[in-house]
């Protein structure tokens, strides 16, 4: 086991190196690849947007449930509102947003819950509407309230579904976020890589685009870590027919 | 005071503008520690009946009295059911499966795990404590369906079908434990099935239904001796009584 870590270490390390040598040589501009250590030197930090806008993804999960769990008829009558709305591209709606939030981090967290907000809701929806009435009239024979049989039977039923929502869902609220601050912004990672593109600082753009990356992939890290825990029955039992 | 007491019961379904009637004038009564079975033709309002009885949904006539309480919403702590798909939550143990009615009602851990625990022994399946639904077979996870049917400790068990989707040796397996159970509890057992040999096998007494609209057109008290043996099915006894009930159903106008 060590030896493999240390092997893959190795083996980076000496890409690295590569890589820095390549730029030092002059073999290629700077403008076009950064080295190594220009990204390191780049030290900037801005994550709080981001982190506002996987908080408010919490809420748009709440909403979805309440939108899709009150009610089996009001989720099928929004749904197809929702499928409509999801088909335009919302980022023709940012400079409203712009207009009405400002340029600051609000409409870009606004933007962002939009983003993902269309495949998280409609994931839900579908995933409560596929629970099978059977559920529904065990938990009443059982003399289950309304919400145990939200909160116990209902939730983690539609969760496996919410989660692949979520999955799609995160990943657009990246996107959405990062492309907002690259268009008209005061901070944000996308705001750093669109500023020092112009100023021809390739370190730092290649920094922002590290911060993004690592961002969607600790994102992705997470929902995997869930879906392990709660999604293995489902896959089972669907593996089972 | 019998346990179920159904009076000139009727259900009205209302299907577009038209209006179905899916039970008509339903009258019976079922003695405590008594286990009677209801068969009729699918279509017959069985199930409906069943929904009615457990306080699932209401009657549009006349009246059911459970242990002399008239019933219109579910008594979880008068009547346990088990359903034709064993509806576990697939994301729990078999044991917490049982536990879970009990887990609802606030009942605490150690008081529940050991009512639960013997409950897993009493249907055979103390060594799959821990097993997830998926790793049992349709037989166990009915058995698991049961057990949680009886941790409230109702006195009476409604049973929609319970075995309606086991394989021929499995159902006969099933029922034979059923009858066993049964015997060990004391309980009244309410069940429901298109299977007669099923009905005659395990029953005190076969309440025979008709076509729509459903209505109950003949009792039929079965006294084979108990405890009973699976080989009873293939007397003659056995073969008339089945006869019986199948010119009542095949002769009912439909």
């Amino acid at each position: 086991m060590h030896r493999r870590i240390i092997k893959a270490l190795a083996i980076a390390a000496a890409a690295m190196a590569l890589w820095e040598a390549v730029v030092r040589l002059d073999l290629v501009s700077q403008i076009i690849l950064a080295a190594p250590s220009h990204i390191v030197l780049a030290a900037a930090q801005d994550g709080g947007v981001f982190l506002h806008a996987f908080a408010t993804t919490g809420i748009e999960i709440g909403a979805a449930i309440v939108i899709a769990g009150s009610s089996h008829t009001l989720a099928a009558a929004t749904a197809p509102v929702l499928s409509s709305i999801f088909a335009i591209p919302l980022i023709i709606l940012y400079p409203l947003l712009m207009a009405w939030l400002g340029i600051g981090p609000l409409s870009k967290i606004v933007f962002g819950v939009l983003s993902g907000f269309f495949p998280i809701a409609l994931n839900t929806i579908d995933g409560v509407r596929a629970i099978e009435r059977r559920y529904l009239v065990f938990a009443r024979s059982i003399g289950a309230t309304k919400f145990q049989t939200y909160a116990r039977i209902i939730f983690p039923l539609a969760l496996p579904a919410m989660i692949s929502g979520l999955r799609v869902g995160t990943g657009l609220v990246v996107i959405g976020v990062v492309v907002t601050e690259m268009l008209a912004s005061l901070g944000g990672i996308g705001y750093l890589i669109s500023y020092h593109r112009t100023l021809f600082n390739t370190g730092h753009v290649y920094f922002g685009i590290m911060l993004a990356l690592v961002m969607s992939v600790a994102v992705n890290i997470g929902l995997t870590w869930l879906d392990r825990r709660i999604g293995l029955w489902r896959m089972r039992e669907q593996a089972e027919g | 005071m019998p346990v179920i007491e159904v009076s000139k019961l009727g259900k009205d379904f209302s299907a577009g503008r038209a209006r179905v009637r899916a039970l008509a004038d339903v009258s019976f009564s079922v003695e405590e520690g008594q286990f009677v079975t209801l068969v009729g033709p699918s279509g017959c309002g069985k199930s409906t009946l069943l929904q009615i009885l457990a306080g699932l949904i209401v009657a549009t006539s006349g009246e059911v009295r459970i242990e002399g309480e008239r019933i219109c919403a579910p008594m979880p702590d008068k009547i346990g059911m088990v359903f034709q798909d064993p509806t576990l939550l697939p994301w729990k143990t078999a044991l917490a499966n049982v536990e879970f009615p009990l887990d609802l009602r606030g009942i605490d851990r150690t008081t529940r795990r050991k009512r639960c625990a013997a409950l897993l022994e009493l249907v055979g399946l103390s060594e799959f404590a821990d097993h997830y639904p998926h790793e049992l077979s349709g037989g166990m996870r009915q058995r698991v369906a049961i057990a949680r049917g009886l941790a409230q400790d109702p006195r009476l068990i409604l049973m929609d079908e319970p075995f309606a989707a086991l394989d021929e040796q499995t159902r006969t397996r099933m029922g034979h434990d059923l009858l066993d159970i049964w015997a060990k509890t004391g309980k009244t057992v309410f069940f429901i099935t298109h299977s007669l040999t099923e009905a005659i096998y395990l029953s005190d007494v076969v309440l025979v239904m008709s076509p729509r609209p459903g209505q109950v057109i003949d009792t039929i008290a079965i006294d084979f001796p108990r405890p009973r043996e699976v080989d009873i099915i293939g007397s003659e006894a056995f073969g008339r009584i089945r006869n019986r009930i199948w010119h009542l159903i095949a002769e009912a106008p439909a």
